[in-house]
């Protein structure tokens, strides 16, 4: 896989669907022959992969919300991002 | 000590034994039910709210062939309803346009396609049937309307060195996942097992090409590679667990604990006509037999790795041994391996003609009556 480039706008796969699980009350990712028990930090950043915002709004936002340092927040992104990236759950659009 | 029930997590809705196909690997029982009707759809209903409710998550229907019920787009829309994650199996025929919106219609969120080859002459003589070109154009169908696309290919010796040509098809086709299955010996495919069972070769070339795909394709397509395991030293971890993650209900209403597990002759297995299906998850013998790790006889039972692989599969213990509460003779330490061995040396220098010429020596799969 490419690395990620900051300008570059994450979108949940359309296989891909994002729910709360009944049994747990977690957010979890579904898709065809899978599932993700999301943590808080990956569900956050689920959020964000709309298509509309880059690599580089998605750190900021989540640096704000979180009062964590962009630069301390990006390697933790981009390994949640690479990790949905390998199970072809994120299509990244230029 | 007892642990904590656990929760499945997938349902598989066996809607029909119907299929206008007679593929000679496949893993439905060679003997159906000729007495028991085909669950309605109200009943279906029931299984899919009673499933969720129960924690499931997924739900793949199938069969046979799923679109012989014309009932299907309303047991989807239950499952959406549900909140299910939802998963056609099939073999496309039947998959016309109208047919295919109205599935969209009804919330299915995903379509598996299965395919015999990559090429139609070959195709069809699997099939028993013309049914490649069919395919090729439900599965067009299916990436047009927008549901993500999964290709499932059974490999066997009549196929298996066309591994690279099938990554191919499925690149053209867009799919998003390919699964490269090896044939598990169940069913159909169990009575067929001398034909189908690759060489030791054709494995290890189709295991490299499957690899390489794999990594060239990361991020665009996922690829499944499933190795056979009767030239593996550990069995494949079944189902995750015997009542551990899975069920599945056949088209009759009985509640299994894996697709095959119908051919367990040792058990009785609860029928949803009779049982709600939290009782049969929760509290049936048939579930219950081989939970966990107390069921089990040695070597398992002082084995380290009775919690990563469950012993294997009851039933391949049991169509190997017959008796399904011994280790899975897929594992090297199983008394009954050399016995596996013995076979798999019997098939090694034996060509793939099987399915180019000579269709005489493979049982082709029948309908029920
Ligand atoms: C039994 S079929 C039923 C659904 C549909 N008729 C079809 O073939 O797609 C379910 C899935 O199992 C696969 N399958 C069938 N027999 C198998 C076997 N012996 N080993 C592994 N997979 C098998 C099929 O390719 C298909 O993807
Ligand atoms: S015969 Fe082929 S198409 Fe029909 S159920 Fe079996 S695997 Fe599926
Ligand atoms: S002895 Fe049993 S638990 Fe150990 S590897 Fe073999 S099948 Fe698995």
């Amino acid at each position: 896989m490419s690395p990620i480039l900051p300008g570059e706008r994450p979108k949940l796969s359309s296989r891909a669907r994002l729910q709360k699980d009944k049994v747990t009350g977690k957010p979890i990712l579904l898709y065809p022959e899978g599932i993700l028990i999301l943590n808080p930090t990956a569900h956050a950043i689920v959020t964000h992969c709309t298509g509309a915002e880059t690599f580089e709004d998605i750190v900021a936002k989540l640096a704000a919300q979180y009062g964590a340092s962009p630069e301390d927040l990006r390697a933790d992104v981009t390994t949640c991002l690479d990790r949905f990236r390998s199970l072809n759950l994120l299509e990244m659009l230029a | 000590m007892s642990r904590p029930i656990p929760r499945p997590y997938s349902l598989l809705a066996e809607v029909t034994y119907r299929c206008p196909l007679h593929c000679p690997y496949c893993s439905n029982p060679t003997q159906f039910s000729r007495t028991a009707a085909e669950l309605t759809r109200d009943e279906w209903k029931r299984v899919l709210d009673e499933a969720a409710e129960l924690g499931a998550l997924h739900v793949g229907f199938s069969g046979g062939e799923p679109l012989q019920r014309p009932d299907l787009a309303e047991l989807v829309a239950a499952s959406c309803a549900a909140g299910l994650y939802s998963n056609l199996i099939t073999s496309a025929i039947g998959l016309s346009r109208p047919r295919a919106e109205e599935l969209k219609a009804a919330g299915l969120d995903s379509v598996q396609i299965s395919f015999q080859s990559d090429e139609e002459p070959l195709a069809d003589r699997i099939a028993g049937t013309k049914s490649h070109a069919s395919k090729l154009e439900a599965a067009r169908l299916v990436r047009e309307i927008g549901f993500p696309l999964t290709i499932n290919i059974v490999l066997h010796r009549g196929n298996i060195a066309r591994v690279a040509r099938i990554v191919a098809l499925a690149e053209t086709l867009g799919a998003e996942r390919l699964e490269l299955a090896n044939t598990q010996f169940y069913g159909w495919a169990f009575q067929n097992r001398s034909a189908l069972l690759p060489t030791r070769d054709q494995i290890e070339d189709a295991t490299a090409v499957a690899l390489a795909a794999k990594n060239r394709l990361l991020g665009k397509m996922e690829i499944l590679f499933v190795a056979p395991d009767y030239y593996g030293t550990r069995p494949k971890p079944c189902m995750n667990g015997w009542g551990n993650r899975h069920l599945t209900v056949n088209p009759v209403g009985d509640v299994l604990p894996c697709p095959t597990a119908g051919g367990i002759k040792s058990l009785r297995f609860e029928n949803i006509r009779e049982k709600p299906l939290r009782w049969i998850w929760t509290e049936s013998e048939s579930f219950n037999r081989f939970r966990g790790t107390e069921w089990m006889p040695e070597p398992c039972q002082s084995c380290e790795f009775r919690e990563i692989d469950f012993g294997g599969c009851r039933c391949q213990a049991a169509l190997l041994t017959g008796d399904a509460a011994t280790t899975d003779p897929a594992c090297s330490l199983s008394p009954f391996r050399e016995q596996l061995t013995r076979f798999v040396e019997s098939i090694q220098g034996a060509t793939e003609k099987g399915f180019e010429a000579d269709t005489s020596s493979v049982a082709y799969r029948e309908n029920p009556a």
